[in-house]
Formats: C-alpha cells, structure tokens, sequence
C-alpha cells in the first residue's frame, strides 16, 4: 500500500472508532464524502483502491453505519453497480473480521483440554473460509484497479463488477457457516460481536444484485463472448 | 495471522506482444488432435510438441542464457504457461522439469549439475520426474525410507518410490533419500538427481483408472550413482522440498486443468443459453477469474523473491475445488448421455474420471488446509 493509503486508512480508523459511538457526524466532518472528488474540484482526489481500502475498514469496524453512501456521494453519477462494487470492499471487511474473531475465539476457548484451535476438523474448516476471504480480497482489489483504468466506468468494469459481488456473495455464504459453527453458542448471543459482521454479510449477499443476478448476468455475457473471447478479454484487461 | 498478501503482477517488456506470438506461434505448431488431449494437458505426454516450444525459446525461459535458457523474468514465463494451459496444449513431457527440476538444479546445483541438464531442459527435450512419494509415506512424507549411503564410489540407493508421473519417458528422477543412518522424519534426509538408465533401476507402470499410464512406480536395487547427483547440501533435502513445492503449487494448472471443458460449454451454450446453463458459466466465470488474481498475486511474491507458502496452498486449495466441482456442475445441468460423442460429453466423461486426482495430486487437501491453518496460527 501506498503511503499516502496508509495515512487515509489510520484517519479511517480512527474517525470509525468515533461514529462506533457517534453515527456518521465524525465521518461526514473528516471528509470522507470527497473521497472520490477529484482535488481540482476541492474533493480527496481519492481512487477506487483508496475507497476500497477505507470500505473494508467500514466493514471490519462500523457495518451498519452507511457510509458507503456518503463516500459514494463523491461521484457525479453513481449507479447500481458503483453500489454493488462499494459492497464488495464492506463484504471483504466484515469477511476478514469474521475470520479474525474466530481464530482468536478457537486459540481461547478450551474444550476437551485443549484449544478448538488444536483440533483438525476445527483447523481444515478455519482454512477453507480464510481462502474464502483472500478470495473476495482479490476479487476486491482487481476489481478496484479495473475501476481505476476506466476512470470509475460503471460499464467498462461491468465484467469486474460482476465478477466481484457474485464471487463475494458466494463467500458470504461459507464465511458465515463456519465462523459461526467454531464459535458455539456464544456466537448466537445478542452480546458477543460476531453478529454485528454475520448479519450485515447476509444482508448484503441480496443487496444490489444477489448470486443469481449477477451470475445470469455475467453468464450470458460471457456466452455472447464465446470461449476464446473471454479469455482473450480476461488476458487483455490485466497482466 | 498470515493472510493472503496482495502483490501487483506487473511483468517487464510487452506482454501483449508476448501473448500475440505465442498465440500465433500455437494456431500454427498445436497439434489438433483429439480434443479430449486438451483436458488436463499438462498431463498429455507429446515429445515433438515440447521439441518444438523449446527450439521457440518458450521452455526454461527464466534459466540464464549461458544455460540455454531465455533469461526472461519469472512473469513472463508465467504469462507463457497460462497461454498453453488455457489453449489446452500438450506441455506434459517437459512439464516437470521446466517447472521445478529446472530451478532447482539453478538454484540449489553444482556448476556441474548446471552445465549438464539445464541445456537439455531448456531445449525441450530432457525429462524429469519427482521422486518424493513411497509406499509407506504419502501424506505423511518424513516417513521416506528410500536410503542412500556414501561408498568410495559413490551413493548406494535402495528403495522404492510409486506413483511417479512421468518416469517411463523421463530421464533423470530428482529423489528424497535418507542419506543419514538411524536419521528420523524430516532430518538426515538430500536430493539426488539420478539418471533413470542407471543399472539397478527398474520402472513399473501403474495403470490408472481412466485405463492411462501416466505414473509408476520405481525401485532401486543397490543402484551405484556418481557422489556428484547430490543436489545441493547434504542433510538439507527437506528445506529444498519445501522450497520445491511452492513451485510446484501455485501456478495456474492449479486451477486450469478443467479449463477446455469449460471453454466446450461455453462454446456449446452459444450466445443464447438458457437460464440455468447461463447461472452455471457467470459462477464458473466469477471463480475462474478471482483465481487468476490470487494465483498472478502469489506468482509475483514469488518473483519478489519471498516465500508464499500459504498463498500457494490457497491458489492450490480453492483451484482444486474449482476444477474438481466443474464437471460434477455441468454434469447436473447439461443434458448428455455419458456414451455421447460430442466434444462436450467427451470431455466431461474424461474429466469426471480425471478429478479425482486434483487434489490428492502435489499434496492432498488435507494436507494443504493443514498448511494454510498452520499460516492462520491455529497449529
Ligand atoms: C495423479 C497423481 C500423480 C502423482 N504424481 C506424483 C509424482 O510425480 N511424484 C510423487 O512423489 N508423488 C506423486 N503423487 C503422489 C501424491 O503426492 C500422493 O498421492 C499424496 O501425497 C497423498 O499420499 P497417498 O496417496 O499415500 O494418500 P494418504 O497419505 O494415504 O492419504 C489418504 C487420505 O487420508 C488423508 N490423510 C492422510 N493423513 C492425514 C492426516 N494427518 N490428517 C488428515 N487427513 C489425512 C489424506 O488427505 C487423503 O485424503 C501423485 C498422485 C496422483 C494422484
């Protein structure tokens, strides 16, 4: 990351720490809304990477606050794809945080005289839902640089679009499971804070365009581009 | 925690043109065979085909050029293996021995090692197979046994090792031996690279269960080979594996071996297709292109000269799944009896058949998840 993306995201943490408590004033006040403004119109002169970045913080620490549509604010014409595209990077937070909590709740919690951690079923599903989260990272980020090459166009990063929110929505569905199963029943309470990441990443999978929208989307896209097309146009947008 | 760390894939010089080469280098030299050759093509066994790419300079193109290689930065070489996969092309002859014998007898060989295989690996034309797996260690492979012991002639290998793809037509076998007596587990344990018509060894074939000969099994009976086959330090065998195997994990066949029977689907839809066939190739599309971000990402930390081990074994883990779940899924909702002779259904039979073997193949699931859990801190 860039230095620059490094200072955005430590004010980042620290103004969510505040809207944690105070709702979305801190936000709005530290200018979060010109992220996406260009410099020469007063704005942040920010990217889709910085967005990004700053969104996955959002969804790691304040899910339920909204503001993706205050950083969405920024751009003169956001569509329901730019929608769909900020809901990745909130899903890519709330993923990773998901993860966080369980791995520390499995390296604490003792059953049977040792860590859940220590134990192999507990061990082979933690792997399979942290490649789902370095899966909706990338998916993430590429879909990022795409938005940036085309100068945020909704429609000339349709394909990545809809790559992205469809591969985050299917990860949605494991990251969920399994970060549930290895808490127990303490993960089911109104108390402990996995909710506050599970419920926001289930509501999110049906928000701007669920698995079967964007699949169907993307499906007859791809068919219309035949086999030799897509990887033709895969290799051509990056690499 | 060691998540996945994101590093941006950017290769030096002009990949498109890179890409538009070897595309018309491959309309031109590929052979047009069976279409059933193009599933699992790094598995399809085409000596004149890997002649050919090698005299094109598309083999051991990151050796240096004194070794006959290309010089070229592991990216490139990277771009150029996508390419071949994705057009389905026979690379299964010099597969192994471009992908990680190559490096290694770079990284880890005497000069003398150098000089004698590279030129021939870069060619396209010396063959090389992995000697890790025996009957008694598999998953758990400490358990080597095959045992080497220092003469003043040389290094005495018996042993046995199985499931060694390739070693019919390869001619050298990079083997795990103990070279240390009374050593245990992962200690006391070299390399040797050993040619395969020394006296003493005898390859057996091991039919498959799609009816191929691909894997064999080896045995080494007081087998004399020259001090001069140990590959790098003695006693030091398990560090290079380990170091081996990252090559051999996260390169796109993790995820491509299905890959001719997606384009057969595609191609068979048309531009038209139904919804539920639609649904199936958007998925399918959304996974194949997230893979190719983590798999380029773990490609270029690799270049970068660090370890990514745990990226690797997430490229390998998730890419597995893909291309394992991808005949069951077109299977479910393609309407084709399983003695079909279309492309599609020959191809779906053929790779029904094939996948098992994907993630049992360079460590199984198991063992990846295993690794990846030990990256989250959980072992
Ligand atoms: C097509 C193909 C090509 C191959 N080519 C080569 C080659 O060229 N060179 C070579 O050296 N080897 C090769 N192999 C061998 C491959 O590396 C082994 O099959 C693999 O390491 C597993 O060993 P195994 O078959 O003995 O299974 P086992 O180790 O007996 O495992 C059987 C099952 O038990 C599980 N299991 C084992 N131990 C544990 C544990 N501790 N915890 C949880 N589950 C466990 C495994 O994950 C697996 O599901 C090839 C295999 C295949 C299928």
């Amino acid at each position: 990351m860039s230095a620059v993306r490094d200072m955005l995201c430590d004010t980042a943490r620290a103004v969510f720490a505040e809207a944690a408590c105070e709702g979305l004033a801190p936000v709005e006040a530290a200018g979060f809304g010109l992220l996406l403004v260009p410099e020469n119109e007063d704005g942040l002169g920010g990217d889709w990477g910085d967005l990004n970045a700053v969104l996955r913080l959002a969804g790691t620490l304040v899910p339920d606050l909204g503001v993706e549509e205050l950083m969405l604010s920024g751009l003169p014409e956001a569509s329901e794809a730019h929608r769909a595209a900020a809901t990745v990077g909130l899903m890519a937070g709330a993923m990773g945080q998901a993860l966080t909590l369980s791995i520390e709740h499995v390296n604490t919690r003792q059953q049977f005289g040792r860590p859940l951690g220590k134990f192999q079923a507990v061990q082979q599903s933690l792997a399979a839902m942290a490649c789902e989260v370095a899966a909706v990272d990338a998916a993430a980020a590429a879909m990022a640089a795409r938005l940036d090459a085309t100068a945020f166009g909704a429609a000339a990063s349709g394909f990545e679009i809809a790559a992205a929110k469809l591969r985050a929505n299917r990860a949605a569905g494991v990251v969920t499971a399994v970060a549930h199963q290895v808490h127990g029943a303490i993960g089911f309470t109104r108390e402990y804070e996995l909710h506050r990441v599970t419920i926001p990443l289930m509501r999110w999978r049906s928000a701007h365009g669920n698995d079967a929208y964007w699949a169907g989307l993307l499906g007859r896209r791809v068919a219309d581009m035949g086999a030799r097309g897509l990887w033709e146009s895969m290799t051509a947008r990056a690499g | 925690m060691q998540g996945f760390t994101l590093f941006d894939f950017d290769p030096p010089g002009d990949t498109i043109a890179l890409r538009a080469d070897l595309r018309a280098w491959l309309s031109e030299h590929q052979p047009q065979g069976d279409v059933v050759r193009r599933a699992n093509c790094w598995a399809s066994f085409d000596p004149d085909f890997s002649t050919a790419l090698g005299k094109a300079g598309y083999i051991g193109m990151t050796l240096p050029e004194r070794y006959g290689g290309g010089g070229r930065h592991p990216l490139e070489r990277y771009v150029v293996i996508e390419e071949l996969l994705a057009a389905g092309a026979p690379v299964g002859a010099h597969w192994i021995a471009d992908r990680q014998t190559g490096p290694l007898i770079l990284r880890y060989g005497s000069e003398e090692q150098r000089e004698l295989y590279l030129p021939g690996i870069a060619r396209g034309e010396l063959y090389a197979c992995i000697g890790l797996s025996e009957p008694g260690a598999g998953s758990d492979l400490a358990a080597v046994r095959t045992s080497a012991r220092e003469t003043a002639d040389g290094w005495r290998v018996n042993g046995q090792k199985i499931w060694t793809t390739g070693a019919h037509f390869s001619h050298v076998i990079l083997a795990l031996v103990r070279t240390e007596e009374g050593s245990e587990r992962n200690a006391g344990l070299s390399q040797l690279l050993i040619d395969l018509d020394t006296p003493g060894i005898t390859i057996r074939p091991i039919v498959d269960m799609a009816g191929n000969h691909d894997f064999n099994e080896i045995f080494f009976d007081d087998v004399l080979v020259p001090h001069s086959a140990l590959v790098g330090e003695r006693g030091q065998g398990w560090r290079q594996v380990t170091a081996e195997l990252a090559l051999e994990r996260s390169g796109p066949e993790r995820y491509l071996s299905s890959h001719a029977l997606f384009a057969a689907l595609i191609d068979a839809a048309g531009p038209d297709p139904d919804p539920a066939l639609a649904t199936l190739i958007g998925e399918l599309t959304a996974e194949m292109w997230t893979l190719r971000q983590l798999s380029m990402s773990t490609a270029a930390k690799l270049a970068a000269g660090e370890d990514p081990m745990v990226e690797a074994s997430m490229v390998k883990e998730l890419g597995n799944a893909f291309e394992q779940d991808m005949p069951r899924r077109v299977q479910a909702i393609v309407d084709c009896g399983w003695d079909d002779e279309s492309d599609l259904a020959r191809l779906l039979r053929a790779l029904l058949i094939a996948s098992p073997s994907f993630s049992l193949r360079g460590g199984t699931r198991e063992v990846i998840r295993g690794i990846i859990a030990r990256g989250l801190g959980l072992r």
